[in-house]
């Protein structure tokens, strides 16, 4: 029952807090949070050997609905067992972040930020369609309130487009996904059920056409959520108007339930659909890669380049997954956990700088490494982190998910794919033109000669301000930034612990692809005996990694 | 599904100068009824937009007789009778509210009571 | 023809209404006492009344003489256990509307008689009136439940509509009250008399008035494949002047003008009372012809797409006029109409596919829901004036944060926000209508929610995080506590309900139980 747990405290913090008093509303907020993670890192380790397993096992169960179908019941895979754990763990810390940023309005900011947190859960732990779909939804309307009461000068319309791009989007994804539900209820008698197992075991076996029609409308609700690129205009805006916290819950694990969508939905159901729409959605990815790349390298605000670098980022995550190969999903997954530790500390970051000097403008600013060593040391040390710097997070899984688009060509005996060289050449462009961007304002705000806003020393502008911070990181800043950096450097130099348990659901979710592809390539021409070999490599022994299947493969 | 040819069928059954039919007496309450319809919506002076509600009514009640006598079933008339004392009770009901308006105004114009309505947006 | 019932047996489910009846006769009298005392407990015995009707109506259907006489006679009532459900949640509805309307009628009669200015006048007086068509007309709701005879029908939806037209007039003393009273008589008199002839054309069609007989008459012209064009002009004509009951296209034109016009309690009620009135009326009369009774797989064609133009046509001018308002009252009402688009998804999707018991609970939530937002606007004044715009409510949180609270709740569930309770009922309606095939009603009802946003944001945000403005400074809290209890108390059941979703639905399902609807013909002889 942890998991349940795991829903409830964090409600029941948020309940609190409607009634204490305001002065206590972050102590509470951050117990509230520390006990969930607590709570997360015990349900981690009674997972025990289900790390390993294929399956969505459930673990849980909450029956509270139990109407037309509808069971709240709770399950986890590897993949989101680790996004819960980068959830919960983010958490506290974006709540200890906002101590000194939040001035007004204290309990409903801490209340809405553990609601999310409730909500994000569930969307991982969700092993019903519509228990997925509430918390999906349920998002919306801290974050709304989040950025349309904390953000800048420009926040009704932030807040505005948000909620209406996801919004509509997710209402079309509904309509997709209860068009399964519909189908399947219709092959059985009307008996509805809302079991994702079951109903992605179902949607694999419709026609090419409906699975297309369910493709482009999940696509609208998980696309808008990435973002993917043309739907992306709401993220750079409502990024620069959240509040620091609220930016980082956006990016470290808001942008991921788009891509946990894709990964959870769109690649097990509709092989087909996937299969010949592949190559149109990695072209957008990449489209999406090299567009917001080339707009962070012209803008001044920071915020709004970390903001952009998230759409470019996020759109290797979609190129990985949709390599349709092990190694590209791994990646994928992996770039997920990664993008949301380094873009949540520079959102972290850039948070400092502006608390201090009440802009993000890089002109106005420059050589802070004299005035504020310690943030300086973690602005550099995460911008090479996103960066891909060998070493950092960040390279293992956008290596991974080039690497995935490189082999995922036809000739690729295990898991043939529809991308190839070409795309993960183009697509690394990005890659040169992020250090280039990210380490532009490096040079600009880090190092050179001492530049300040408003002409204003610090001391005066904190003053002016009637900020008590000092001119560095307070103790309680490195705190929150500590634990993220730890993270980095673990799964920069030891990644295997992490690709081992990703293996198994990885391996499962993509069951279906070498023969599909295989058949959709060359209906005709496929030998028997290879199929053989295709079955044999899915059932493969659990703690094989993706690489290893690339080799197999290459050497076959 | 042929209820356009079954109502051709009994328009043709119309015969103007033969005995007198369910026919005659359901294009007379259609007749009444249409009239009213379009007095309500022509017409300004709120009397005369009650009268021609009645005259729908009427409309109604003519045709629930027709079809009880075609029927030889009697709860058509009952509904009939049911139906006046309804026109009764509205009848007093708009001459309530009809006077309430002539009081405030001086006038039967349903135009000059116009304070609700669409504003254009700003 | 064989069991011609007793109306003795009929009498015994309107029990509840006798009770109702006889709270009606007490408060007409009491309104009339020159103590202020007495006049005071109006509102008190209207909630009692509404209780005991409510309790009354479980014993009733629940009781052994009840079930015996459901068993003995399946063809007592064309929807035997509808009454049940929404019996009592128009009782439970009821008073919680009572609650809000405390304090808006004769109040300034009230305060003068009080300040000594003026003899109390029982000529003038209008809280005893007002009260008692409260009830007069949610007993017209409760026995349209029970009809199984066009008579009873017409009787009881006129029972519903008449005292609205008088609590219109009488709910507030600005003359756009009286203006809104005859709009909304006239208008409603031409529809009655549409749905009249409509009436008329089905009893020359099937030779009956009475419900059960006439399902049977339609399914043996169904089986015949001769259905008779007076009975499909009847279905559709009656549809169209029911259509201003429930508020829908083509005859909504009304709803904003009346709703802005009225008092807020007035505005809550007429959202919710017609429109009950008008749904269960508009599921009888078509459950006659037979949801699958017909050979074809539903619904005769032209009443198919009649119900399928009218659904479209009502959620999408609902939506799209309200995104034009800057009154709350009548973006509430251009919501309202949207709301009945919503539902008829439900009506056409029909019993078999669990429809019917969408619709049904789709009405309970609404009540719930918009009683909400409504009481808000009851429960804050301006100098004695109700607050009537956007702007009004713009920071609203700073001095009533209650209120402002319970409008962004509502807002939200009405546009359906999980996992409030407005989103079950959505997708209960949007499964209905999955399920019978109807996808392109449900995208289309889909892209009016996402159009819905729009304005239901504005009635999250402005109270919640706009600044006050000069307009929104001036508002104080209405002198009685009431409708400001019944906000919070439908909030927080618009919250928690979502928890015991489970019996919520399976009373509803248990309102359409009886098989006898889903097959459509219950020929047992």
């Amino acid at each position: 029952m942890t998991a349940a747990l795991l829903l409830i405290v964090p409600l029941l913090g948020a309940a609190a807090l409607v009634v204490a008093p305001a002065r206590h509303a972050k102590w509470i907020a951050l117990v509230a949070s520390t006990i969930a993670f607590v709570l997360s890192i015990i349900m981690a380790v009674r997972f025990g050997p289900l790390w390993t397993s294929r399956e969505f096992n459930q673990i849980g169960w909450v029956g509270l609905i139990d109407a037309f179908g509808i069971r709240l019941s709770l399950g986890a895979d590897s993949v989101s067992m680790l996004l819960v754990l980068l959830t919960t763990m983010l958490m506290p810390l974006c709540i200890w972040g906002s101590f000194s940023s939040i001035t007004q309005r204290l309990r409903e900011y801490y209340g809405w930020m553990l609601v999310i947190e409730t909500a994000m859960v569930g969307v991982f732990i969700a092993r019903d369609l519509i228990f997925f779909y509430i918390c999906f939804e349920l998002t919306l309307v801290p974050m709304f309130f989040l950025i349309a009461i904390y953000g800048a000068e420009n926040r009704a319309r932030a807040a505005y487009k948000f909620f209406i791009y996801t919004f509509t989007g997710s209402l079309i994804a509904l309509a997709g996904l209860l068009y399964i539900a519909w189908q399947y209820a219709k092959s059985r008698g009307y008996h509805w059920s809302f079991d994702i197992e079951t109903l992605t075991t179902f949607a694999t076996d419709m026609s090419a056409t409906e699975q297309a029609w369910i493709l482009l409308a999940l696509l609208a609700g998980f696309a808008v959520k990435v973002p993917l690129f043309p739907l992306h205009t709401w993220l750079p805006l409502a990024h620069t108007e959240a509040p620091t916290a609220g930016s980082v819950v956006l990016a470290a694990v808001l942008l991921k339930l788009g891509t946990y969508g894709l990964y959870r939905f769109v690649i097990p159901m509709i092989p087909l659909a996937v299969v010949e729409y592949a190559p149109v959605i990695a072209v957008l990815a990449i489209i999406g890669i090299l567009y917001a790349a080339l707009i962070c390298w012209v803008q001044n605000d920071m915020k709004k380049l970390v903001a952009y670098s998230s759409v470019s980022h996020l759109g290797f995550c979609v190129l990985g997954l949709f390599a349709l190969n092990p190694l590209g999903v791994q990646g994928s997954v992996l770039y997920m956990l990664n993008h949301g530790l380094s873009t949540g500390a520079l959102f972290f970051l850039v948070g400092m700088v502006y608390e201090r000097y009440h802009t993000r403008d890089m002109d106005q600013m420059g050589g802070l490494c004299n005035r504020m060593p310690v943030w300086a040391f973690f602005m550099v040390f995460f911008v090479l982190s996103s960066v891909g710097l060998p070493g950092l997070n960040g390279f293992v899984g956008e290596f991974l998910c080039l690497i995935g688009a490189f082999t995922a060509s036809a000739d690729n005996a295990s898991y043939p794919g529809v991308l190839g060289p070409w795309y993960a050449a183009v697509a690394s462009v990005g890659m040169i033109f992020a250090a280039m961007y990210l380490l532009i304002m490096t040079g600009k705000v880090v190092w050179g000669p001492l530049k300040e806003p408003g002409g204003h020393g610090h001391a005066g502008a904190s003053r002016a301000h009637g900020s008590t911070l000092p001119a560095d990181l307070t103790l309680r800043e490195i705190g929150v930034l500590t634990p993220l950096a730890i993270l980095c450097i673990y799964i920069g130099v030891q990644p295997s612990p992490i690709t081992t348990v990703l293996g198994p659901p990885i391996d499962r979710i993509l069951g279906n692809y070498p023969e599909t592809v295989e058949r959709l390539a060359q209906p005709d021409l496929r030998p028997e005996h290879d199929v053989i070999q295709v079955s044999g490599i899915e059932q493969g022994e659990p703690a094989v990694s993706g690489h290893q299947h690339y080799s197999g493969g290459a050497d076959g | 599904m042929n209820w356009a040819a079954d109502s051709c069928a009994f328009f043709a059954a119309v015969q103007p100068l033969g005995q007198l039919a369910l026919s005659h007496y359901l294009i007379t309450s259609a007749a009444l009824f249409a009239i009213g319809l379009i007095g309500f919506l022509s017409r300004r002076n709120m009397i005369i937009m009650f009268l021609c509600t009645e005259l729908m009514f009427q409309a109604a009640a003519i045709a629930m007789i027709a079809f009880s006598r075609f029927h030889l079933d009697v709860s058509g008339q009952v509904f009939v009778i049911f139906i006046l004392t309804v026109a009764a009770a509205e009848a007093a009901l708009a001459l309530g509210l009809v006077v309430l308006l002539y009081r405030r105004r001086e006038t039967l114009n349903a135009d000059v009571w116009s304070e609700l309505r669409e504003t254009p947006t700003p | 023809m064989a069991d011609r019932l007793p109306m003795v047996d009929k009498l015994w489910f309107i029990l509840p209404e006798v009770a109702l009846f006889l709270g009606v006769v007490v408060i007409f009298i009491m309104g009339l006492s020159h103590s202020k005392r007495v006049r005071d407990m109006l509102p008190m015995i209207t909630c009692l009344s509404l209780a005991v009707a409510f309790g009354l109506t479980w014993w009733v259907y629940e009781g052994s003489r009840g079930q015996t006489l459901l068993s003995v006679n399946p063809n007592l009532m064309l929807m035997p256990m509808v009454g049940k459900y929404v019996k009592m949640s128009a009782c439970a509805i009821g008073i919680i509307l009572a609650m809000v309307s405390v304090g808006s009628v004769d109040r300034r009669l009230e305060a003068a008689v009080a300040a000594g200015h003026l003899p109390f006048d029982p000529i003038r007086a209008n809280r005893g009136e007002f009260y008692a068509f409260f009830l007069l007309s949610l007993m017209g709701v409760m026995l349209t439940c029970n009809a199984n005879d066009l008579i009873w029908l017409f009787l009881a939806l006129e029972l519903t509509s008449l005292p609205t037209y008088i609590m219109v007039a009488i709910s507030r003393p600005p003359r756009v009250a009286q203006e809104a009273a005859v709009k909304y008589f006239f208008l409603g008199a031409m529809a009655t008399a549409i749905f009249l002839y409509g009436f008329a054309l089905l009893y020359g069609s099937t030779g009956t008035m009475i419900l059960t007989e006439m399902q049977r008459a339609f399914a043996a012209q169904a089986k015949a494949d001769v259905v008779n064009s007076f009975g499909i002009i009847g279905m559709i004509l009656a549809m169209l002047g029911i259509c201003f009951k429930i508020a829908a296209a083509p005859m909504h034109f009304y709803a904003a003008d009346v709703y802005e016009g009225a008092a807020a309690p007035v505005t809550a009620f007429l959202a919710f009372v017609p429109k009950t009135a008008g749904m269960v009326a508009i599921i009888l009369l078509l459950t006659t012809l037979g949801w699958s009774g017909h050979p074809s797989t539903g619904l005769p064609e032209p009443i198919m797409t009649t119900l399928w133009m009218i659904a479209v046509l009502t959620m999408t001018l609902g939506n799209l006029g309200a995104l034009l308002q800057r009154s709350v009252k009548r973006i509430l009402a251009y919501s309202s109409i949207a709301h009945s688009g919503y539902m008829l998804i439900g009506v056409i999707a029909g019993p078999a596919n669990n429809g019917i018991n969408a619709v049904l609970f789709y009405l309970l939530v609404y009540g719930i829901m918009n009683t909400a937002a409504f009481a808000v606007l009851a429960a804050l004044e301006r100098r004695g004036q109700e607050i009537e715009t956007m702007e009004d409510l713009a920071g609203l949180r700073i001095k009533h944060p209650g209120m402002a609270v319970v409008m962004a709740i509502a807002s939200g569930s009405l546009l359906g926000v999980p996992p409030l309770l407005g989103f079950f009922a959505k997708l209960y309606l949007f499964i209905a209508g999955i399920q019978a095939g109807q996808i392109v009603l449900v995208v289309i009802a889909g892209l009016n929610t996402a159009i819905s946003a729009w304005y239901y944001l504005g009635l999250v945000t402005l109270p919640i995080m706009a600044k006050p403005s000069a307009q929104s400074e001036t508002i104080v809290r209405s002198p009685f506590p009431w409708p400001r209890i019944a906000g919070i108390v439908t909030a927080v059941a618009v919250v928690v309900l979502p928890l015991f979703l489970g019996p919520l639905i399976r009373a509803s399902q248990a309102a359409t139980t009886p098989a006898s609807l889903t097959t459509g013909v219950t020929i047992s002889k």
